[in-house]
């Protein structure tokens, strides 16, 4: 858009509705209670925006203040909030973000999980930043946005449906196709509290982490459908948004450490992570790819141009990241698939012994369509694997036989856990529950965090970063993410992944720019650029002043409040530990011998000194929330005297 | 004459072009007030956008009772706001649809080719909107054809 940025609107056309809100919001909340059936806009004032800015900010907010330690992740008083932020709808990169903040079922604290589509532009067209839904329906239904009317709609046609017929269904019925209606639904599991259901949208973008599934399962709702609103969005400065959009292609089209994101998406970390002993295989019981495989035919062009594919990108993006593909050979040929992104090649693939490409991805979208966490389910159906091949898990108590590498039997297990049927009834609880109540070896091989939260789809045995990262969250997955652009922040460029030392001094020196991105209504792939971009979007939008030294402290203050939460639950510190498999030593590949656990409690107390926290207690230290900003929360944390 | 040539098949349905459309003809963002639009093909999984061709009999500008549709400097058949008075024939009279009746300020309103630096083709991160010196065609009609004739082939395009 460079031609066009530095001029004015052709045609300034007379406007009706004249808006007294700060540019790139929508200037509502709307909040539905289920169980009374009652829908209302809630409006929010410029100064709440700018300490919330929206996505996780807005809702750790709302969850610290509306749901107390008794209402677990099953009550109706539970609130399911899906936001989106200011730059959702407006001509940045991949800006269609939800980020789903609720209590969640996996470890039963806070979450925060991100997918995009075009979910965010639909709702902010529509006239709304966030919906935040609380309640218990009596009756399964769906929520149907469009402008003004907002309805709660008998859903029961739909019960059983997976996601992508849900979403097939609506538009059907509303005769609106493709992006003319955002639908967000769950599947089966969901809709029978596996407590690794996920909320899956607009073919192939998922919120995937902690249960929100589940959350939403328990509330008996089964979809939210939001028609592509006609409402305007105004920005205080549009034609800087266009720049700075065009500023953040650039850097996404040209920085070595984006490039390839930009051309091939998640695709190439198949390759790149199995080289750093990254990709897990066969449920963390080697990192060596078997004898025959060449790692050649793994390269990102391989797995895309090996089907008929099309680019299906989200709302305003440029990357050649998610595409849709047909598979073209074998039992599935024909079928219209999700191209997997690295997470569906690993948890579909990698993991459970498979490595037949089109298998991998008709299962990937399988799991997809029946709600299921592709990551959860990795570690679950790897582990019974293993389980059979050791025999602590037996024939009798699964029914059938299952091998590596089974996609007919990982399916009928897919099958099994999303309807909670038989064993299934038990895998469905997660893999920490399941390996707990089977005790043992098999509680020895099982992949998870003492929290109950999934790791991502990566041996974490061979990146440090992300496995301290995942113990210490309090989102339910990754909390600080990928490290991108440290310098800026004042880190190094490079540090030595296996001293421990180093490893945790960069965890908690990133803390805070994820929280950040998932606040903004973006995705955050697309904001893998200096943040000084980001901010200077969010500026350009809202009208203020944003630096990289306030959103970094907004990133930290919303950590705290999460960190908070979880605490006010029950969660503390003496669970920010590794099961016995995650937290082992490799025993071949690129980080064979390198024992991560030899070195824990020294990376914990340097996390903690790192982000301001009490050691013992883990709370954020009274300097800390002082430093942020966060008096009210010092108080509920420390009490008055402090 | 410079025309907006849509390739159909790069269009990966982001609806960038949309955002900067509505930029452009309101000043704010609102892909409802478009005058390019996406339209999706094959259920949701293929997508094109399609804005007026500036075709040479302008059946527009014919219909039109009060003559409110003109030429403009960049060739572009452009609605006068002060002389439109909102009938709508326009809107029937275009075999294409791609002239439309905005309810909030009761007149036509049309692509102008954004008086020569179209919005629309600098948006599009795929380069599925060009602005080129082209004689206007109907880019779409093809590729409409079959895409809705057929679902979607494994192997082809």
């Amino acid at each position: 858009m460079t031609g066009t940025a530095l001029r004015a609107p052709t045609q300034a056309r007379p406007r009706t509705e004249t808006r007294a809100v700060l540019g790139g919001y929508a200037g509502k909340l709307l909040r539905v209670n289920l169980t009374t059936g009652k829908i209302r806009a809630e409006p929010w004032t410029p100064e709440e925006m700018r300490l919330w800015v929206g996505g996780v900010g807005l809702g750790a907010k709302i969850l610290y203040d509306e749901v107390g330690p008794r209402v677990h992740w099953d009550h109706p008083e539970n609130r399911l909030i899906m936001a989106t932020g200011p730059l959702a709808g407006l001509p940045v990169w991949g800006t269609g973000g939800l980020t789903v903040v609720t209590r969640g079922a996996l470890t039963d604290g806070a979450t925060s999980t991100q997918a995009n589509g075009f979910f965010g532009a639909c709702l902010k067209f529509s006239g709304y930043d966030a919906i935040i839904i609380q309640g218990q329906a009596r009756r399964w239904v769906y929520l149907y946005i469009n402008d003004d009317v907002v309805e709660l709609r008998d859903a029961r046609h739909l019960l059983g449906k997976d996601t992508w017929e849900c979403q097939d269904v609506l538009s059907a019925e509303h005769g609106l196709t493709g992006h003319q209606m955002s639908v967000y639904s769950i599947g089966p599991a969901g809709e029978n509290l596996v407590r690794f259901a996920a909320i899956q949208g607009d073919y192939g973008h998922v919120a995937s982490k902690n249960g929100c599934g589940a959350v939403m399962g328990k509330k008996r709702l089964k979809a939210v459908s939001i028609v592509r609103g006609t409402r305007a969005l105004d920005a205080a400065d549009p034609r800087g948004v266009v720049q700075a959009a065009d500023d953040i292609a650039h850097d996404l089209k040209t920085d070595p450490s984006a490039r390839s994101l930009y051309e091939w998406g998640t695709l190439p970390a198949v390759v790149n992570l199995y080289k750093m002993g990254v990709l897990p295989i066969k449920n963390y019981t080697t990192n060596v790819a078997p004898a025959g495989v060449e790692m050649a035919d793994w390269e990102a062009p391989k797995l895309r141009h090996g089907f008929d594919h099309r680019g299906h990108q989200c709302s305003a993006c440029g990357m050649h990241h998610c595409h849709m593909q047909v598979i073209p050979r074998g039992k599935h040929k024909g079928e219209l698939v999700d191209e997997p992104e690295y997470e569906g090649w690993s948890g579909a693939g990698w993991q459970i012994g498979l490595l037949d490409k089109e298998s991998i991805a008709w299962l990937n979208t399988r799991i997809d369509r029946a709600s299921v966490d592709v990551n959860e389910f990795g570690w679950v159906c790897g582990w019974v694997m293993e389980g059979m091949e050791k025999g602590y898990i037996t024939k009798a108590q699964l029914g059938f036989e299952l091998r590596w590498g089974d996609l007919e039997g990982a399916a009928r297990l897919l099958d099994m856990i999303s309807h909670r049927k038989g064993f299934g009834n038990l895998l469905a609880e997660g893999v920490k529950v399941a390996a707990e109540k089977l005790g043992g070896a098999a509680q020895e091989a099982a992949i998870y965090t003492l929290k109950g939260a999934s790791p991502r789809g990566h041996d974490h045995r061979g990146r440090w970063e992300e496995m301290l990262d995942t113990c210490t969250a309090s989102t339910g997955t990754l909390e600080s993410g990928v490290p991108a652009h440290v310098t800026e922040v004042g880190l190094p460029a490079r540090i030595n992944p296996f001293s421990g030392e180093e490893v945790a001094r960069q965890v908690a020196g990133i803390l805070g720019r994820r929280h950040f991105e998932d606040s903004l209504g973006i995705c955050s792939f697309t904001t893998r650029t200096r943040l000084e971009n980001v901010c200077r979007a969010l500026s350009a939008a809202t009208g203020w002043l944003y630096t990289v030294d306030e959103c970094v402290r907004f990133g930290r203050r919303t950590a705290a409040i999460l960190r908070a939460f979880n605490l006010r639950c029950g969660i503390g510190p003496e669970t920010e530990r590794p099961s016995a498999r995650y937290g082992s030593a490799p025993l071949d590949g690129p980080a064979k011998g390198q024992a991560i656990m030899d070195q824990w409690e020294k990376m914990l107390d340097s996390w903690y000194a790192g982000v301001g926290y009490d050691r013992k207690t883990g709370r954020p230290t009274p300097e800390t929330l002082r430093k942020l900003g966060l008096d009210w929360l010092r108080k509920d944390l420390w009490g008055k005297k402090r | 004459m410079k025309a907006l040539r849509i390739v159909p098949e790069k269009c990966t349905g982001c609806l960038r072009c949309e955002l900067a459309c509505s930029y452009m003809q309101t000043g704010a963002f609102q892909p409802a007030k478009s005058v390019i639009r996406v339209s999706p093909y094959e259920g949701h999984t293929s997508y094109a956008p399609y804005t007026c061709t500036q075709c040479d009999e302008g059946w527009c500008m014919a219909a039109c009772p009060v003559g409110a549709i003109t030429i403009t400097a960049a060739g572009a058949k452009d609605v006068v706001d002060d002389r439109c008075v909102g009938c709508k024939l326009c809107t029937i009279a275009c075999p294409y649809g791609t002239i439309f009746y905005d309810p909030d300020t009761h007149k036509a309103f049309k692509c102008n080719l954004c008086d020569g630096a179209p919005a629309c083709a600098e948006a599009c991160p795929t380069a599925a909107i060009l602005y080129e010196d082209v004689a206007a065609a109907d880019w779409l009609a093809d590729f409409a054809v079959e895409r809705s004739a057929r679902l979607l082939a494994v192997g082809g395009r």
